[in-house]
């Protein structure tokens, strides 16, 4: 258990939240690299199909923010 | 704000524009002391230089427009709040850093001191503001009862439900839009604690960090209460550099210290060709900044026209290649941005890796990618390889995909056949102490880019012709000014007004508190709208059909039973509001009781039952601020005040009473309030619960009402008897969905953005403005009337617009004409098809649609995509993460 | 039922006779007990082959879409419900359909029956204020509510929303039905006893949509589940794949689902995939007080957007 790192898909709004994680980057804040970001126009562009998408392909966590 | 250090070279803050480094000339001993210069050597970007200098610059301009806003009122002369001393006493400004997820604390809530998190927090209303005791500010500073609000509720968000908020106030001012229910919510819901009282002194209790204050409650009780930090709601207030700048462009003051302005030229300084915008203008909050800044473009558009595109270059057009069909060549361009990425990520490494990938053809890695060398070595290099899809490895799209873009579309490449890895702010910043994870990201995420921009088709930006004529619905105050100011800027606009006047409630006002007659203002308006050539009146006229979108209005125009057809390009709405008709205080039931409009009317008629009256009582909120109706009416505090204040000028002797609940009158019209008590008249606060009540002794009236230091009812004869009643918008719902705009529960429209877009709405070329969007006073009516034009001029003066090539798009095939796409669209893209063989399906209008994406995702039967973000793109990324 | 199965053919045959629709859309009786197959009568002389009973569980809404004919329809409460969603989505037009109203008092459901009869071959119902179910084994009768199909037990619409014609006074609507206690059951467990739930509950889904066909509100021309560009989800009968399937098939009936039924009814492998389709009427009960089908002026919550929206889901 304590070797295992989840991997996370982020699906970040372009406008919003996106726009913050580059904001974390130029505040040089430091957070683990498990995160692979998607960049969606909105949103509301966030299908639950995706969600099943990234579980099924063996993602351990979907994070949508917006 | 000095609550953290901060190093010589520095980022001035997180979201600042254009956002680059500056050195601190005050503390680099390279400036003060002529030693070190370390950075110069060490900058792979050769971006430092030292000697660079203040320079003075000549611009010959047509008109200027100031906005040099306002500094926080500094506390440090309330020596009993000992600011200073304490470091548990901040004021809001500092305290808006501790809550703000860039702060210094990263937003976690602690106070000052000791780090602590605290249980109990006070803000103290009207710090340097509506006193003269301890500084010269009279005037009310607008913002800080809703900021302190916002603050006691985000803090509890934050803090969750430990943590005790109490604000400390005479009247609580939330008088803008949406702002009373947000009060409410904070008491009853948040459960902050409102306590009408103004406290002296901070007191540090002994061998402790926390402070103590002593206060009356308003039942005359002391109490004494311990907190764990204060917060002091310092005002608003021009800085003295402010002033000395105002004394060289040789423009006005008032005894604020604000701009000088009147209330028909609210953006007029008292220079001509000067213009003013923000909170030099008064003290104000964002969304009427934003007005007044639209407002003053306005205003300097309208002495500008003749010369407007007289100083602009017509940009080289490149004939696009076309990659239809064409296998994908992919070339990958990785940045190491100096060191910024190479220090943390192997960018050679994951260079080579990308050479793995299918379809790239070329991969190289930069220095800095996004330099003007580099640019062209790129295009050079697309046009060498015959690349047709580009990936770059750098930065962030946000900020650099535009400059990409253009290198692309000058290599005469379609500009969507690109896609970016942002392996900088979200890869080689946040991930330093991990450079081989770090270095694995950045490959994941370059094959992510690689693989959606293999799927990436070139992609057509619709072409948009607008239409040059106006349309302005609604003949008051607004829809006039709105009318002059595009009239002014060379357009033609037709002014819609369903009564057979122009004036709306303007006709019924006498004076405004600049001692403006309105009733001449009135007609000078009207007669320059009347004369003026490029504008066209319809009286008496109503809407009976709206077709097209933005640029591109047909709207039927009725009146009289004869439909016209008039095809315009934008549409402002002014369609205003009225008082309404009070149900309570007896009113219609005696002449002597009368509305504030009413009693208007008398002073313009110069009625002679004026001069009998020996005691006049107003009662204020009349229908507004009730569970029903949640919203302040804004101008009713002020309209009563001035009012009281005429009759006092006819009768000193009159006994002058206001029944009020919050004093509101917000910035600069407190002097007005504070005028108004000198005269002697007398406020007498009630709340909810108690109501006055309306009584007739015989033939004589007469209202009950608690008096607020006494506590007990007092009766008070009365000849005269003023209602302030609600304003309420004429909410036309056919109106609204004519041009496909929201209406609020209260009727009033809804605007594109409550903060940064006042003036519009959501939906493309239909512009906003007066009492339709919320009550307002005339200079307010006005300015936003100048913004809603500015706004529509925005659009008018392209003539021509692309939209983005990244929108959704019907295939009609799988379409099952469920309307679920027209039914959510925000912007009204999506519609039903009306001829040919997808009668029925749903098609979207390029022009309209924002790309969001939102229909994409409701639609059950798979038939939108959205081009750009298509659905095998994303699921190609999805797929694309290991 | 004799009177329901009169009512039906006197209102077919007169609107069939003055030319108002051009097609009845009801019931036939079937060749077996208990099932009774719908039927369509374009003629006024064949309104005698339409009939009724408690085995008209079918929900004929489904079989309105996309038709150009002037049609009536019998519909019971659920039914009604279902056209209403129909209306709203452009699925028919209102003007062209005459909705014949069927008040109705619960369907039988033919498994409880066939297991109350312990498997023997049942040869007739007689539904009455007990159940009479002859089979080969005998004659046995059986409280109604016991062999009641289960979304009918907890069904607080019986009574047609809409309807041109009704073939009898209304009912009387049931009342402090609690329509949720299984969702709530399963709202309650921890996410691993939820993820064991689920587990079981779908692991005899052969995919045979079956549910999708009688489902009222699968309408599109190509499902989801059909589609190849983009591949939304997988072929196979493995586990992350029929999850897939039967939590977007849930999601696209949010805010639409009447309960009706018809997708635990024709499931060959008896799977209670009610459960999730309530679930989301539960959501959209709570959060936005909504019932489906009931406005035809209202659009679902899900295909809206209101500035009052609840927003608590948002973390």
């Amino acid at each position: 258990m304590s070797d295992w790192q989840p991997k996370i898909v982020a699906f970040l709004c372009n406008w919003c939240s996106y726009g913050a994680a580059d904001l974390a980057g130029v505040s040089r804040m430091d957070y683990p690299p498990n995160i692979r970001v998607i960049r969606i126009p909105c949103s509301a562009r966030m299908s639950p199909k995706f969600m099943l998408a990234s579980l099924r392909q063996g993602i351990d966590g979907v994070w949508v923010s917006g | 704000m000095g609550i953290a250090k901060r190093k010589a070279i520095y980022v001035e803050y997180a979201q600042a524009v254009p956002l680059k480094y500056a050195i601190d000339p005050k503390e680099c001993i390279y400036l003060t002391k002529g030693k070190c210069g370390a950075c110069k050597k060490i900058c792979p970007a050769d971006a430092i230089n030292f000697d660079e200098k203040e320079k003075n610059l000549t611009l010959n301009v047509g008109a200027v427009v100031i906005s040099p806003g306002f500094s926080p009122y500094d506390p440090t002369k309330f020596d009993n709040y000992q600011y200073s001393k304490l470091p548990n006493v901040m004021t809001a400004m500092e305290y808006e850093r501790i809550l703000s997820a860039s702060g210094p604390t990263k937003g976690h809530l602690v106070r000052p001191s000791d780090h602590k998190e605290p249980k109990k927090i006070a803000w103290f209303q009207c710090v340097g503001s509506r006193d003269l005791n301890k500084c010269d500010n009279s005037y009310c500073s607008s913002v800080c009862c809703m900021y302190a609000i916002k603050e006691a509720v985000i803090s509890k968000e934050h803090a969750g439900k430990g943590l005790d908020c109490a604000i400390f106030f005479m009247d609580i001012r939330t008088h803008g839009k949406d702002f009373e229910k947000y009060y409410e919510n904070a008491k009853n819901k948040h459960g902050v604690r409102f306590i009408r009282s103004r406290v002296h002194t901070i007191t540090p209790i002994p061998n402790s960090d926390d402070l103590e204050i002593r206060y009356i409650k308003e039942d005359g009780e002391l109490v004494v209460e311990a907190f764990d930090m204060i917060v002091l709601s310092v005002g608003l207030a021009t800085s003295p550099e402010t002033v000395e700048f105002a004394k060289t462009l040789d423009i006005k003051l008032t005894e604020g210290k604000f701009c000088e302005t009147t209330t028909f030229e609210p953006v007029n300084t008292s220079r001509k060709g000067i213009y003013v915008a923000g909170a030099f203008q008064g003290p104000k909050d964002i969304p009427q900044s934003i007005i007044e800044a639209s407002a003053g473009a306005s205003a300097a558009g309208e002495i500008l026209t003749p010369s407007r595109n007289t100083l602009t270059k017509v940009k080289e057009f490149i004939p696009e290649i076309n990659v239809i069909n064409d296998r994908p060549r992919i070339g990958v361009f990785v940045c190491r941005c100096g060191i910024n990425i190479a220090s943390v990520v192997d960018v050679p490494g994951v260079a080579e890796y990308a050479k793995t990938l299918p379809y790239v053809e070329f991969v190289t890695d930069n220095l800095f990618s996004c330099s003007q060398d580099t640019q062209n070595t790129i295009a050079s290099i697309m046009k060498e390889k015959n690349l047709n899809r580009i990936v770059v490895a750098a930065c962030t799209p946000k900020t650099h995909e535009p400059l990409f873009q253009e290198t692309l579309s000058n290599a005469g490449l379609n500009k969507y056949l690109f896609e970016m890895a942002n392996i900088r702010n979200q890869d080689s910043w946040v991930h330093k102490s991990t450079p081989e994870l770090a270095t694995e990201k950045a490959k994941d995420l370059v094959r992510m880019a690689v693989v959606k921009v293999a799927l990436t088709e070139p992609l057509k930006e619709a072409e948009l012709a607008i239409n040059q004529t106006a349309l302005v619905i609604g003949g008051g105050i607004s829809g006039m000014v709105a009318a002059k100011s595009l009239s002014k800027q060379g357009y033609v606009t037709h002014i819609l007004e369903r009564s057979d006047k122009l004036g709306g409630q303007a006709l019924s006002l006498f004076k405004t508190g600049k001692e403006e007659n309105i009733q001449n203002e009135l007609s000078k308006l009207v007669d320059d709208v009347k004369k003026d050539k490029n504008i066209q009146i319809h009286l008496k006229t109503d809407i009976s059909k709206v077709d097209g979108f933005v640029g591109n209005f047909k709207t039927v125009l009725s009146s009289n039973g004869k439909d016209e057809v008039l095809e315009h390009g934008v549409t402002i709405m002014a369609t205003g509001a009225a008082p309404i008709i009070p149900e309570e205080y007896q009113y219609g039931k005696d002449p002597r009781i009368i509305t504030n409009l009413d009693l208007d009317k008398k002073f313009i008629t110069n009625d002679p039952m004026l001069k009998t009256l020996k005691t006049a009582i107003f009662i204020q909120c009349v229908g507004s601020r009730e569970p029903n109706r949640m919203y302040c009416s804004r101008l009713c505090c002020t309209n009563s005040v001035l009012n009281a204040l005429e009759l006092k000028k006819i009768n000193p002797e009159m006994n002058v009473f206001i029944l009020y609940r919050d004093m509101r009158t917000y910035g600069e019209k407190e002097l007005l309030y504070k005028k108004a008590r000198k005269e002697g008249v007398i406020f007498i606060r009630y709340t909810l619960n108690e109501k006055p009540r309306v009584v007739f002794e015989e033939d004589e009236l007469a209202v009950i009402v608690k008096d607020h230091v006494l506590s007990r009812p007092i009766m008070i004869k009365t000849d005269l008897l003023s209602l302030a009643p609600a304003i309420v918008p004429y909410a036309d719902d056919k109106l609204a969905k004519f041009f496909k705009v929201p209406l609020n529960e209260d009727g009033f429209f809804v605007e594109r953005h409550a903060k940064l877009g006042p003036s519009e709405f959501a939906t493309d070329g239909v512009f906003l403005c007066g009492l339709a969007h919320y009550p307002k006073p005339i200079d307010e009516s006005i300015a936003h009337a100048k913004a809603a034009a500015s706004r529509a001029v925005t659009l008018l003066a392209k003539k021509k617009v692309y939209v983005s090539g990244q929108i959704a798009a019907v295939q009609p095939a799988n379409c099952s004409s469920c309307g679920v796409c027209i039914s959510i669209c925000a912007f009204s893209a999506p519609s039903f098809v009306e001829k040919g063989p997808f009668t029925g399906k749903a098609e979207i209008n390029p022009v309209l649609c924002k790309g969001c994406g939102l229909c994409v995702s409701s639609c059950r039967s798979g038939a939108i995509r959205l081009k750009g973000f298509d659905n095998d793109q994303i699921f190609s990324q999805i797929f694309a993460i290991k | 039922m004799l009177e329901y199965t009169k009512k039906i053919r006197e209102i077919a045959e007169r609107l069939l006779k003055e030319g108002k629709v051009d097609m009845v859309i009801g019931f036939r009786k079937g060749t077996l007990p208990m099932i009774n197959e719908p039927h369509f009568v374009k003629r006024a002389e064949d309104v005698n082959e339409l009939y009724w009973d408690t085995f008209c569980a079918v929900n004929l809404a489904n079989y309105l879409t996309d038709r150009k004919e002037r049609i009536a329809i019998v519909a019971k409460g659920c039914d009604s419900r279902n056209i209403v969603n129909h209306i709203i989505e452009n699925k028919v037009k209102k003007d062209k359909i005459v909705v014949i109203g069927v008040p109705c008092k619960g369907m039988l459901g033919r498994r409880k029956i066939a297991l109350a009869a312990g498997g023997s071959e049942i040869l007739e119902v007689i539904d009455g204020a007990k159940v009479t179910i002859k089979s080969k084994a005998g004659v046995k009768e059986v409280d109604r509510k016991d062999v009641t199909q289960d979304n009918c037990i907890i069904c607080t619409h019986r009574n047609p929303v809409i309807y041109d014609e009704l073939v009898a006074e209304k009912v009387e609507e049931q009342k402090n039905v609690d329509r949720y206690e299984d969702v709530k059951k399963i709202e309650a467990m921890s996410v691993q006893e939820k993820n064991e739930y689920f587990d079981t509950l779908l692991s005899t889904c052969i995919r045979c949509y079956a549910c999708r066909n009688a489902c009222p509100l699968c309408y599109c021309p190509t499902c989801f589940v059909d589609e190849s560009k983009p591949q939304w989800v997988g072929k196979s009968i493995e586990e992350t794949d029929i999850k897939t399937f039967h939590f977007l098939r849930a999601y696209h009936c949010a805010g639409r689902c009447t309960d009706c039924g018809s997708c635990e009814r024709v499931c060959p492998m008896n799977i209670k995939m009610r459960v999730l389709t309530k679930k989301l009427e539960k959501d959209c009960f709570d959060q936005f007080g909504w019932e489906a089908g009931l406005s035809l002026t209202e659009r679902p919550p899900l295909d809206t957007y209101k500035p009052n929206d609840p927003q608590d889901f948002i973390k």
